[in-house]
């Protein structure tokens, strides 16, 4: 693989690739704010400028200029080289680059830091972005002098309502173009342009049109500073206070790799950032699926029921058993969930098949939606792969309703509320339901038992491309809620039986020899350090 | 209670006995805040001392690496909690050596007037208590009175009396102000009178003197071998003063004595404390000569020191800085280094470690008084009951730095 130099330091390169692209992805990061690995360069912020230096024996580059001499006071002209932006110069073999080591570049990098914050407001105590700013970063970082304009700095539109989803301040933005070159190129939207030019620009969107579609949160996402601000997340939380966990987007069956943002204070998810994984999402998410964060929150069971009635978790578990016994086996159906993660379903299963005997088994989900060629999935369910993978034959829930029609079914014990067409017949039978969410099954149910959502506790999710995606606990579990594999045994040990599982590293070990697990999932291809 | 006036030969005294247990503090007014002795005593002598530490633990060296390296500040005035200022300073050269930066003059010879005002607090305190300890009430009245004064300087120039949190990395928290040379100049000669008719009332009073007299010796080898520094050691003749055989600040421009001691003893760590009030006296006189009256007081690294409020209200790359260093915190080095200065009672060392981030990975304090209530022991065996007083009131044994 050829090679350049970057401040002495060796970094291969493929054929194509720009100096900050190859460096990128050594982990090596040069400062940049227009930039963004999924998308075009327009070399436009000019804070990735670097010192190229001249092939052996050729004529430098260089630029005529006058320096402030400060000890006579007086300007001489001198000669300094033409830094070249490094994300717009292919890599080639050899070259000598200079970045950090270049007190050109250093100068560079501060004066151009000090002519992107020479209008911008005093913000940061009110701005959504403050904390994870690159402003800021690259203050600290290429800048640290103060001030030296004295005049009014040129004010702009603040607060501009860009759609239902995206309010844009015209005063922080930096010009970069991330936004507009995401609709053009990734969401094949044109709807955003720059208007204006110097110090007068601004992002419009285009006239009789709303910045609208899937994918506006990710206009947010890429801009560098607090320019867009999505109004779902605007003035909710500070930044500082909150946690990451490295979670998988639940929306569809893309099973976006995804970073979910808590509070650990207060127990609360506060938002969706897409994590990089080039197999699965690139950089990007949906709006759904950006949104679909508040799940961990909206519309959960977390108290165990029977007949609606709330009740102990002893209680219930009486209750089912009561329910359960002198039951034929063959009259009762195991439901699994597409919604829920393998070692949910895992555990399920094994009370099915192991334990009761029963061969009805069947899988629930949410009905299938809008689709596209982007990122969104017919699917809407996180795991439909991975419950097949478990159980190949398992039947729909249409199935199910005709069989408790036919009383061939009187029992079920059904994993997650959710299920797609007319469910009203399921009435029919006794369902016990372990759910994290309401929804169909948990309203039919005799017995709800509450599970822990995906955001509660680790588990792995099939995508729709077959790959195995594990995402970590980020909330401690809410209400009386646990893991639905936990439940499951309580269930089975209520039932009678002496389930085999009693943690999750038993049924990770069993799951290894029932999916082969892809390395090409979340935690294998993470970013590498200092990526978007 | 009516005396035993039974007629009682030597002989019959002579029965066998065990030792007596007793118990003095953690909750004892002569025991200097929290720290308990068990002591075994024959008759009224004591056979074996017990000194047991901790009752003050808070964790502070734990507190410390929570926060950014600028709130440790608060955490070290609560040390020696009578010479904060010397622990606030200590703490910001250690962070300073980290970092390789160094302060403006002026600010070394503020925080040296600022460090001697505080370190003849400490021995006024130090001093007048175990007068009083001993039942000498009055000088303790006139060395608080004293105190009182150098407070009151130390009030005007920090706004706190005793937990001042004035340093800052890279500086103080504010410069001096415009009073504080002639406040020094007008309280130092008043704080030596009164030093002075203090001493003359005990130093002539021969029940004091003897009391303290050949009490508590302790040779100089000994206590170099327990890890003694500062007024204790050099009462027993062993110059050693950080302040002159590693100078920090500008020590190494100023005249100054190292007053020490001959015997060791109770009454040298008296004498030697009165004597180095003295010696701060000369200090504080030279720095308020030398100290410039203008030019910054804190150095100009925008790595470690906020910018002035005015400018984080109205300009951004204020605010971007003041935002990085609160709410992050100061990224200093990565790195460790160790870092002392002369303490109220001897070596204050800090070791740091930085992991690069904004919090301390490290905070470990090496309080002086650890080591020499560690000797109290070695001095009281084998003394009298009574000679715990005076002894263990000259060690200037402090809970806050001592328990960690």
């Amino acid at each position: 693989m050829p090679t350049f130099k970057l401040d002495g330091k060796t970094i291969p390169f493929e054929p194509g690739d720009t100096i900050i692209r190859a460096a990128h992805r050594q982990g090596v990061v040069i400062p940049h704010y227009c930039w963004h690995p999924g998308l075009s360069a327009p070399a436009n912020c000019r804070m990735c400028l670097v010192e190229i230096l001249p092939k052996p024996g050729a004529r430098p580059v260089s630029l005529d200029i006058l320096e402030l001499d400060a000890k006579t006071g007086e300007y001489k002209p001198v000669q300094k080289p033409k830094l070249q932006p490094a994300c717009y110069i292919a890599a080639a073999d050899g070259m000598e680059v200079l970045g950090d080591e270049s007190p050109h570049v250093t100068q560079a990098r501060h004066d151009v830091q000090e002519f992107l914050l020479l209008n911008h407001p005093v913000d940061c105590p009110i701005c959504d972005q403050s904390g994870e700013c690159t402003l800021q970063d690259y203050w600290l970082q290429y800048q640290q002098t103060q001030k030296r304009m004295r005049d009014e700095p040129v004010h702009k539109p603040k607060g501009v309502e860009f759609g239902d989803t995206i309010v844009y301040d015209g005063e922080r933005c930096v010009m970069c173009t991330r936004c507009i070159r995401f609709m053009d190129e990734v969401a094949k939207d044109p709807v955003l342009d720059m208007r204006e030019r110097g110090n007068l620009n601004e992002i419009v969107v285009a006239p009789g049109r709303k910045l609208e579609g899937h994918y506006t949160f990710m206009t947010e996402h890429v801009c560098p500073v607090g320019a867009l601000t999505t109004k779902d997340f605007r003035f909710k939380a500070r930044v500082w206070f909150l946690r990451v966990a490295d979670s998988v987007c639940q929306g569809c069956a893309t099973g976006c790799n995804a970073h979910l943002d808590y509070d650990p204070r207060y127990n609360k998810a506060y938002r969706y950032r897409p994590r990089e994984n080039l197999k699965v999402n690139k950089y990007w998410m949906c709006d759904e699926g950006m949104l679909s964060y508040k799940e961990a929150h909206d519309g959960r069971v977390t108290e165990p029921s029977v007949s609606g009635a709330p009740r102990s978790t002893a209680q219930a578990l009486e209750e089912a058993a009561a329910l359960f016994s002198g039951v034929p086996m063959e009259s009762v159906a195991v439901v699994l969930s597409a919604r829920y993660s393998l070692e949910d379903n895992w555990a399920l299963r094994e009370l099915a098949q192991v334990l009761l005997g029963t061969k009805n088994v069947y899988v629930s989900g949410r009905p299938d939606g809008y689709e596209d060629d982007i990122l969104i999935h017919k699917d809407k369910n996180s795991n439909t792969r991975g419950v097949q993978e478990l159980v190949p034959g398992a039947k729909p829930v249409s199935a199910l309703v005709e069989d408790v029609a036919n009383r061939r079914v009187t029992h079920v014990i059904a994993l997650g509320g959710s299920a797609p067409g007319d469910t009203a017949a399921l009435g029919n039978a006794k369902i016990v339901t372990i759910a994290a969410h309401e929804g169909p099954l948990t309203k039919l149910a005799e017995v709800v038992l509450p599970a822990t959502s995906w955001a509660e506790h680790a588990g792995t999710y099939v995508n729709a491309k077959g790959m195995r995606q594990l995402a970590d606990k980020a909330l401690e579990p809410q209400g009386s809620s646990r893991p639905a594999w936990k439940q499951v045994a309580d269930l089975a040990t209520a039932l009678g039986f002496a389930p085999s599982w009693s943690k999750l590293k038993h049924i990770r070990a069993q799951l290894v020899g029932t999916a082969s697990p892809d390395a090409s999932g979340a935690h294998a291809a993470a970013a590498p350090a200092g990526a978007e | 209670m009516e005396p035993l006036d039974i007629e009682l030969d030597e002989g019959e005294l002579e029965l066998p006995a065990e030792p007596m247990h007793l118990n003095m503090g953690p909750s004892h007014p002569a025991m200097h805040g929290t720290v308990r002795m068990v002591l075994e005593l024959s008759g009224e002598t004591i056979v074996k001392c017990d000194v047991q530490v901790g009752y003050l633990h808070r964790g502070f060296e734990k507190m410390c690496e929570r926060g950014t390296w600028a709130q440790v500040f608060p955490y070290v005035d609560r040390l020696n909690y009578v010479s904060p200022m010397l622990n606030n300073v200590g703490y910001a050269l250690a962070v300073e050596k980290l970092c390789g930066i160094s302060v403006p003059e002026r600010c070394q010879w503020y925080r040296m007037a600022l460090g001697e005002l505080a370190r003849i607090s400490d021995h006024l305190t130090c001093d007048g208590a175990m007068a009083m300890e001993l039942g000498a009430f009055t000088p303790f009245l006139w060395f608080v009175k004293a105190r009182e004064m150098v407070w009151d300087i130390l009030e005007e120039e920090t706004g706190a009396r005793l937990t001042h949190s004035f340093g800052r990395i890279g500086g103080m928290a504010e410069p001096p102000t415009k009073d504080f040379k002639k406040l020094c100049a007008a309280a130092l000669p008043r704080i030596l009178e009164i030093v002075e008719e203090g001493e003359r009332m005990l130093l002539k009073n021969r029940i004091f003197l003897d009391r303290l007299e050949n009490v508590g010796s302790i040779s100089g080898a000994d206590a170099i071998a327990l890890g003694w520094t500062g007024p204790c050691l050099r009462a027993t003749g062993v110059a050693y003063d950080i302040r002159k055989s590693h100078p920090y600040l500008k020590y190494d421009e100023v005249d100054f004595e190292v007053p020490v001691g001959t015997k060791g003893d109770t009454l040298d760590r008296f004498l030697v404390r009165l004597g180095e009030i003295r010696q701060s006296k000369r200090i504080i006189e030279q720095c308020i000569e030398r100290m410039p009256d203008k030019g910054p007081v804190n150095c100009d690294d925008p790595r470690v020191v906020l910018p002035k409020k005015g400018d984080v209200y109205t300009t951004i790359e204020a605010t971007i800085q003041h935002f990085k260093l609160i709410m992050e915190g100061a990224k200093i080095p990565a790195g460790e280094c160790y870092s002392y200065t002369e303490g109220g009672n001897g070596e204050l060392g800090y070791y740091l470690v930085s992991d690069g981030s904004g919090t301390p990975y490290r905070v470990r304090i090496r309080p002086p008084c650890f080591q020499i209530t560690g000797g109290a022991s070695k001095l009281l065996e084998g003394r009298m009951l009574s000679d715990i007083v005076p002894t263990f009131g000259s060690l200037n044994m402090i809970g806050g730095e001592c328990d960690h």
